[in-house]
């Protein structure tokens, strides 16, 4: 009764938000309408092929956006904090990948036509540069978790995410006064050999499709199925689960709780190597600062599914990756103002639906 | 394994660890420039770097033979033989961890490779110091030693300054350096003594006024930044220790700030050519309004979500201003040149008329403050900001309240962005950067959250300092984000804390329930005598 009194109240007298919101929405529906309008029908000048070159850009960032919003989502979901230093674990990742890289680069198998180890044998190149991509962001991530985060555990709100936004700084100047902030570029295999793909002929125009591009898609979807696997079947998923669920209660139960917080902890710095190589892989290029961008952006994607789940991240992720690269076209503004397409969606989500496209309204305590 | 054993294992571990990424990220090299001074060095062996190995030795030493607890009842020589032995093993591991990676080092140098394409820091110059101007394995073992006789002495400096209370003393006196500035006897008679204060208050304000004749141009102008940053502290106070919205996005108010003057006053790109008074009014009044604009959406949100959301606004407003599509309006990444600034007699203020200027913007802005936090306006934010359910009720008008602490917070960041403008007579979008805002915020954390005072040491610890100290320049950044980190941990109330703040705080450290009950129960008993007596 008492719900349907105040659901009654509200009716009568809108609130200045609830007016704005209404204004927001019925503003940025009719611009995008007229948009939409004026770019598919009234100009005509993108056609097919170049749309589904955005969808390729879109997908393949956005797998690999789903893949760091996995990380942000893990945690958040367990310990209600977001992962400040989460983007620069995966930047950590990215370098560590372009080591191992440079180092089989470096290794001649046949001396005479000059073949190097990471062309004789790529595939364990690539894997060994996973490997040492999800080592090298994991133990940082546990280790983050063990100094900056556990102390904090019961602080306020502010406190924890105070210290991740410090970790977060001084990761990336430990990066940046250790390899120098000049912009080093992945040497790939020649398999995967940037630039080069599969060509599509659309419309009478050719289509790439880079191997690199579809690389990262598959690649990212196996990991995102793989921790859906872990999660959902597995003995630590579920112990994860009821971590989340109430930790108190799961201590009760026998769980080690801090246990898995530093394991949930190597997992999503687990996706984010992965998602650093992938990164390094794909675009090329890494320094110190690569990890910031992806890591909003990474953000902004699991708050659009709703944060602390994981289809959610991941349906954010590949959402988000998509808006990105087709935003622009739509909305006929510049290219370089993607990021802000991307920002004013996670506001625009925020006003909206701020429980995320997947989410369930949270209780109070947990938002 | 025994206890002592293992200390020294961990403790050797750690170090080796920390001094690998002091290697790597040229730290060594620095300390043996600052440490050189100390002792006498000769061209052939850095004796900076030989005496801060020595040093980090005794550390380990000490710490691992701290760690081991003092048996009652053992025989004495029993407790001086466990402390060598940790620290002898803490020395070993540790030296071992440097001195295998300095041997590692030394030997990919004497190959002729170049490890500064990868690892900036290994120039050969810098392994030339590493391993002693000798051999590799000479120079590695070398360092081992040193860390192995360092490793003995800090056990044994643990075991003597146990015997006589060195330790007690030393770390009792650390708390009572970490219990802050505002816990310490002058402090509280200012606090408490208004005439004091205003005594004070009033020698600072001379000093300043004076200050500023006799100090050369570069120094005004550092002091200038500094007291720009004190301006932006005090404005995000309002957002963040008054009403308890982390804002992470302060740039955005400050370059909003900035370019409205910019654009109101300077020929190029919109070629107003406005006053700078009417300009500076102007810009206030747009960061508010900006501020409260950003507000509409994003304080429904709480704490992280506000924090991102802002942040992302911060960034958003830059990538806007360095567009090149949108340059004819902004000025794209040239930024805006010749900004008005204000005149006396017909000229152009300089550095030290600037300083005075901004000293003028800071007593006001006090001012601003310390009114608010007195009056109904900073209760109701005191409330939310402890309880945003309770408050609300309470009767108060959170989403008001809140953006009026936005919009006021802003316009006070506008105001810090129309003085660097004004007085740069530039800003372009690298003016703008997120590191503003985390220096604002990180000025604002360490100094004390709600603190006047705390603020203003803030900005000159974290904005005076690295001026000092040109030759840890390079590390700013990275201490920056250690130091938050540690102060989150240590003393997240900040340096100079305001009494109300460390109230707050100070509920941290009570493990839930038990204490809390215990408090209650002491509380009300207190209560029963007083009303006995």
């Amino acid at each position: 009764m008492a719900e349907t009194s105040t659901s009654e109240g509200r009716k009568k007298s809108l609130s200045t938000y609830q007016i704005a919101q209404i204004i927001i929405g019925v503003l940025f529906i009719t611009y995008l309408t007229w948009r939409l309008y004026t770019v598919l029908i009234v100009e005509g000048v993108y056609g097919p092929d170049t749309w589904l070159r955005f969808a390729i850009t879109g997908l393949v960032i956005g797998g690999v956006y789903a893949v760091i919003a996995i990380g942000y989502t893990l945690v958040y979901g367990i310990l209600f904090m977001i992962n400040f230093a989460h983007g620069e674990i995966m930047m950590l990742g990215a370098f560590a990948g372009y080591f191992v890289f440079e180092a089989l680069n470096v290794v001649i198998i046949d001396p005479i036509n000059k073949v190097t180890f990471s062309n004789a044998y790529p595939v364990l190149a690539i894997i060994l540069a996973f490997l040492t991509g999800m080592i090298v962001s994991s133990v940082t991530a546990v280790t983050l978790e063990r100094i900056a985060y556990r102390p904090l555990r019961t602080a306020p709100r502010l406190v924890p995410l105070i210290s991740a936004v410090g970790a977060s700084i001084f990761l990336q100047n430990l990066a940046q006064l250790m390899f120098s902030p000049q912009q080093r570029t992945y040497i790939n295999p020649q398999a995967l050999e940037r630039g080069a793909g599969w060509t599509v002929i659309v419309n009478g125009n050719n289509v790439v499709i880079p191997y690199t591009g579809a690389f990262t898609f598959i690649v990212s979807i196996i990991l995102m199925v793989g921790l859906y696997l872990l999660v959902k079947r597995t003995r630590m998923g579920r112990a994860m689960r009821a971590v989340a669920e109430n930790k108190q209660t799961a201590a009760l139960m026998g769980i080690d709780v801090d246990g898995v917080i530093s394991q949930t902890f190597a997992i999503s710095g687990i996706l984010a190597g992965a998602a650093g190589v992938l990164w390094g892989i794909h675009n090329g290029v890494v320094n110190h600062y690569v990890g910031f961008i992806p890591g909003i952006k990474a953000f902004t994607a699991a708050v659009l599914g709703g944060i602390g789940n994981i289809p959610g991240a991941m349906v954010g992720g590949l959402f988000l990756g998509i808006i990105e690269s087709v935003g622009p076209a739509i909305l006929g503004i510049d290219f370089q103002l993607k990021d802000v397409i991307a920002f004013s969606i996670l506001i625009l989500v925020l006003i909206f639906r701020p429980s995320g496209i997947l989410g369930e309204v949270l209780s109070e305590e947990k938002v | 394994m025994p206890n002592y054993i293992r200390n020294g294992l961990r403790s050797g571990f750690v170090f080796g660890i920390v001094i690998i990424f002091l290697i790597l990220i040229g730290f060594t090299r620095v300390a043996n420039e600052l440490l050189a001074p100390l002792v006498k060095g000769t061209s052939q062996l850095p004796m900076g770097f030989i005496l801060f190995m020595a040093l980090l030795g005794l550390w380990a030493g000490a710490s691992a033979a701290k760690r081991s607890p003092v048996l009652m009842g053992m025989p004495d020589t029993y407790q001086k033989w466990n402390a060598i032995i940790s620290g002898l093993i803490a020395g070993i591991i540790g030296g071992a961890f440097v001195g295998l990676f300095i041997f590692v080092l030394g030997s990919i140098q004497t190959k002729g490779m170049d490890m500064r394409v990868y690892l900036a820091q290994l120039s050969p110059d810098a392994i030339k110091m590493l391993t002693l101007g000798r051999v590799a394995w000479a120079g590695a073992f070398s360092i081992w030693l040193i860390f192995v006789i360092t490793g003995i002495a800090g056990g044994l400096l643990a075991l003597f300054s146990d015997s006589f209370k060195l330790g007690e003393r030393m770390s009792s006196s650390w708390k009572n350096m970490s219990a802050g500035i505002g816990d310490s006897a002058i402090a509280k008679t200012v606090n408490q003594n208004a005439v004091v204060r205003y005594i004070l208050y009033g020698i600072f304000i001379i000093i300043l006024l004076i200050l500023p004749s006799f100090l050369g141009k570069y120094w005004n102008y550092t002091l200038g930044t500094i007291g720009i940053y004190i301006i932006m502290g005090l404005g995000i106070n309002i957002i963040i220790g008054m009403a308890g919205l982390l804002n992470l996005g302060y740039v955005a108010f400050f370059a909003v700030g900035a370019y409205t003057v910019g654009l109101l006053t300077a020929p190029a790109p919109q070629g107003l050519h406005w006053n700078f008074w009417i300009g500076l009014l102007v810009a206030m009044v747009m960061a508010a309004f900006v501020g409260w604009l950003l507000g509409i959406p994003v304080l429904r949100l709480r704490g992280d979500y506000l924090a991102i959301v802002t942040l992302g606004f911060g960034e958003m407003i830059r990538v806007l201003v360095r567009s090149k599509a949108l340059s004819s309006i902004f000025g794209g990444p040239q930024g805006v040149r010749d900004i008005a600034g204000p005149m006396i007699f017909g000229q152009r203020f300089t550095e030290r008329e600037y300083l005075y200027l901004i000293v003028a913007v800071i007593i006001f802005t006090i001012f601003i403050t310390i009114r608010l936090q007195n009056s109904h306006l900073g209760r109701a934010w005191g409330a939310m900001r402890e309880d945003q359910t309770v408050a609300q009720a309470m009767g108060i008008n959170i989403f008001r309240y809140k953006l009026l602490a936005f919009a006021l917070g802003a316009a006070i960041g506008g105001l810090a962005g129309v003085m660097f403008a004004s007085r740069n007579q530039y800003t372009g979008p690298e003016d703008h950067t997120l590191m503003v805002s985390v220096n604002v915020l990180a000025l604002v954390i360490v100094g004390g959250m709600g603190s006047i005072p705390g603020i203003i040491l803030g900005s000159f610890v974290l904005k005076g300092l690295p001026e000092l100290l040109r030759q840890i320049e390079d590390y700013r950044l990275l201490v920056f984000g250690g130091l938050l980190v540690v102060m989150m941990i240590v003393k997240p109330e900040g340096l100079w804390p305001s009494k109300r703040r460390q109230l707050e705080m100070s509920d941290v450290d009570l493990p839930p329930e038990t204490d809390a009950l215990q408090v209650l129960e002491e509380q009300s008993s207190d209560q029963k005598l007083r009303g006995e007596s």
